[in-house]
């Protein structure tokens, strides 16, 4: 246990009983909190910019849409701290869903005409996340090939089984229950964004107070030393695979009710933004370092830019450069506040 | 001493490197050589090939769908159609593969304007016609240009959406605009606006053709304006998911008709835009004549393999053909508004289609 705290970047030492240990802990807090000046002052520019902006209901609708990119990110934040990555999250994202409407819906909305309880089909959803997870944590973990290129190759797959399964159709017509996470609220937020803060502070939870979490932390900073050290790497790798297809999966059932439909092509694309959100939430791309609540900054601070970008009319040929730049000044900010090297 | 031996290297070495560049120059070439390669004879003759853009939306799914029953009708022998998947240089791949196969025309739908005259070359000089459908190149010789007038959409779309809000705000939910179509889509209804409905301002989403842009951005533009009039989707195939999600968890989505009615005009005709036309939840969708867009580019591809030409000037299925500055021709399919009164029209792509 001593040897795996030792190894481990957790994000608070067990012990932190020398000054210098102190010191660090606290360098460490200042780490995963060091976007939110960045996220302040664009909250604090917003409300200028906007009457709307600091509203409940923008405010609720920013959370509402950015949910979906929470919990994949959540999803990719555990597999990098791993030190792996699984790039068929996005895939993940839209097949999942659209297999568990296929065998809800009936022949003439494109469904495979099994008309199987909507449960059911959620069940599957789920089921078909974790099991793309663990057919990628297999090949990644146990073939022992390069997690890059067979997470994109396996992009690729899901995607094409996606669109020859769908026959290239848009889903529609799926039962309410497909929607209700988006458009049931508790307190005036929508089901997601409860549904995804739980799953941070569970993952948070599980990462800084729980064997597992100290595990995946040594792993990722450095594998041989976790296995020496009596970690069963393998296993604990798996795991997290295997979570993140679930949480990706998840993902996509929200996307699905915010948008109405299933689009062959949903989630395309999407794992750019969420590898933005971790790495400028400060979710290290070599392992090991990273913590939940930097990996949440960075999706809010997208949701946010995003938000604000639609609210302000900007002229459409430049939201794109104007969303890379802000993205490009919060990194730098959050590097002056950090004052440490990004890696 | 040492310059003795070293010269003679040297020049050996020089002359190897000479004769290599001389064997590397004589290997050069250009793609363009390849003329007279085309295979022929073996079979094949006479084969079309159809490429299409991408097969991710309804509407190029319901044009792929209707290529091989419009060949069959106008005794045209395709090919499997060919899935570019929104790759521009797939698309020339795409455009070679066939060539190399030797067929003896082509129809396809452009991703980029600009990008496919590399591909339309590559036919031009094997002397095989292509029809370019949906998308009008910007450099390049076709046969025939198959496409609807998306600048017609915009203002067809606004024309309808002016005439019912008359003032206030109202939004338009824009594609690609990288893409020429939705480029075009976006500026006529813009300038549509401005210039017959002063009193009416336009906001804008931008959403690269992405339903959870469009979810996204019209929640953040109801929060912002309450007030809201209208929405111009710009394809409904992608849109009209989102949108109506949105103003129901917004509590807006009022059946025509009613005073708080916020006016939904599409564009794409697919089965559930009529659909939701007859619910009384939008009020109207230009509809982009997917099973014409076959028909013709199939029909024009037969022509030009025959030799036939045109002129420009009105055809006999109700559109025009114009001629471009380069030359081409253009065949303007007619794209009809669809309303509540002419929803149930069996011509509808979207009503003959089988879903």
């Amino acid at each position: 246990m001593t040897d795996i705290s030792a190894l481990a970047e957790s994000p608070r030492s067990t012990q932190p009983t020398t000054f210098r240990g102190a010191r660090t802990a606290l360098l460490r807090r200042f780490r995963e909190l060091a976007l939110v000046p960045a996220l302040v002052a664009l909250v604090v520019l917003g409300g200028l910019v906007n009457d709307t902006f600091l509203t409940k209901a923008n405010l609720i609708s920013i959370l509402g849409s950015s949910a979906a990119l929470a919990l994949v990110t959540l999803a990719a934040s555990l597999i990098l701290i791993g030190g792996k990555f699984d790039l068929s999250l996005e895939s993940t994202v839209g097949i999942a869903p659209a297999l568990g409407a296929m065998v809800v819906l009936p022949a003439s909305a494109a469904g495979f005409g099994i008309e199987l309880p909507s449960a059911v089909g959620l069940l599957i959803m789920l089921v078909a996340g974790a099991v793309i997870g663990a057919v990628n944590g297999f090949l990644v973990v146990k073939l022992q090939l390069n997690a890059f290129i067979v997470t994109l190759a396996m992009l690729i797959v899901l995607r094409g089984l996606q669109v020859g399964m769908t026959e290239g159709k848009t889903l529609f017509e799926m039962p309410e229950s497909f929607f209700t996470l988006a458009t049931s609220t508790f307190l005036e937020v929508p089901l997601s964004v409860w549904l995804a803060a739980a799953a941070f502070a569970i993952a948070g939870f599980v990462l800084r107070h729980h064997r597992v979490g100290r595990a995946l932390y040594a792993i990722g900073g450095n594998p041989a030393a976790a296995r020496t050290a009596g970690i069963r790497v393998d296993r604990v790798l798996m795991g997290v695979y295997i979570v993140g297809g679930a949480l990706a999966a998840l993902g996509g059932l929200v996307l699905t009710g915010y948008v109405g439909a299933i689009s062959p092509n949903q989630g395309d694309g999407m794992i750019f933004t969420v590898f933005a959100a971790a790495v400028i939430g400060g979710i290290s791309l070599d392992g090991g370092k990273g913590t939940m609540t930097g990996a949440l900054t960075g999706v809010l601070l997208l949701g946010v830019v995003q938000n604000l970008l639609t609210l302000a009319q900007v002229k459409p040929f430049w939201i794109q450069a104007i969303y890379g730049g802000i993205i490009l000044v919060s990194l730098m900010v959050s590097r002056l506040t950090s004052g440490k090297a990004q890696d | 001493m040492t310059i003795r031996i070293l010269l003679p290297r040297r020049t050996a070495a020089t002359a190897a490197a000479v004769t290599a560049s001389l064997v590397l120059l004589g290997a050069c070439g250009s793609t363009g050589d390849s003329k007279g390669n085309t295979a022929t004879g073996d079979g094949k003759a006479g084969k079309t090939g159809v490429v299409l853009p991408f097969l991710t939306s309804p509407f190029w799914q319901a044009y792929n769908g209707y290529v091989p029953a419009k060949a069959k009708e106008l005794g045209v022998s395709t090919l499997p159609t060919v899935n570019s998947n929104s790759d521009a240089a797939q698309q020339i791949t795409d455009i070679n593969n066939l060539l190399n196969q030797g067929v003896k025309g082509l129809v396809v739908a452009p991703i980029d304007s600009a990008a496919i005259a590399a591909g339309l070359d590559q036919a031009e000089r094997k002397g095989v016609p292509v029809v370019a459908v949906d998308v009008a190149p910007d450099r390049g010789k076709v046969a025939m240009i198959v496409r609807a007038d998306n600048r017609a959409y915009g203002t067809l779309a606004c024309k309808y959406m002016g005439d019912k809000v008359k003032t206030g705000k109202v939004v338009q939910i824009m594609g690609d605009l990288s893409s020429i179509n939705g480029r075009d889509r976006s500026e006529a209804f813009r300038d549509c606006m401005k210039q017959n409905y002063p009193s009416i301002q336009v906001l804008e989403i931008p959403t690269e053709w992405k339903a959870e842009r469009a979810a996204a951005g019209l929640n953040t533009i109801l929060n912002a304006n309450p007030d809201l009039k209208g929405v111009y989707m710009q394809a409904g195939g992608v849109f009209l998911a989102p949108t109506l999600q949105q103003l129901k968890a917004k509590g807006l989505l009022h059946p025509v008709g009613d005073p708080k009615h916020i006016t939904v005009v599409s564009n794409d005709g697919i089965p559930q835009e009529l659909d939701a036309i007859r619910r009384g939840d939008i009020d109207a969708t230009v509809s982009q004549p997917a099973d014409d867009y076959a028909k013709y580019g199939l029909y024009y591809i037969k022509a030009a393999m025959e030799g036939k030409t045109f002129e420009p000037g009105p055809t006999d299925h109700n559109s025009t053909i114009i001629q471009h500055p380069d030359g081409n021709l253009e065949d303007q399919l007619a794209a009809p508004l669809v309303t509540k009164e002419n929803v149930d029209d069996p011509t509808l792509w979207g009503n003959s289609l089988g879903r």
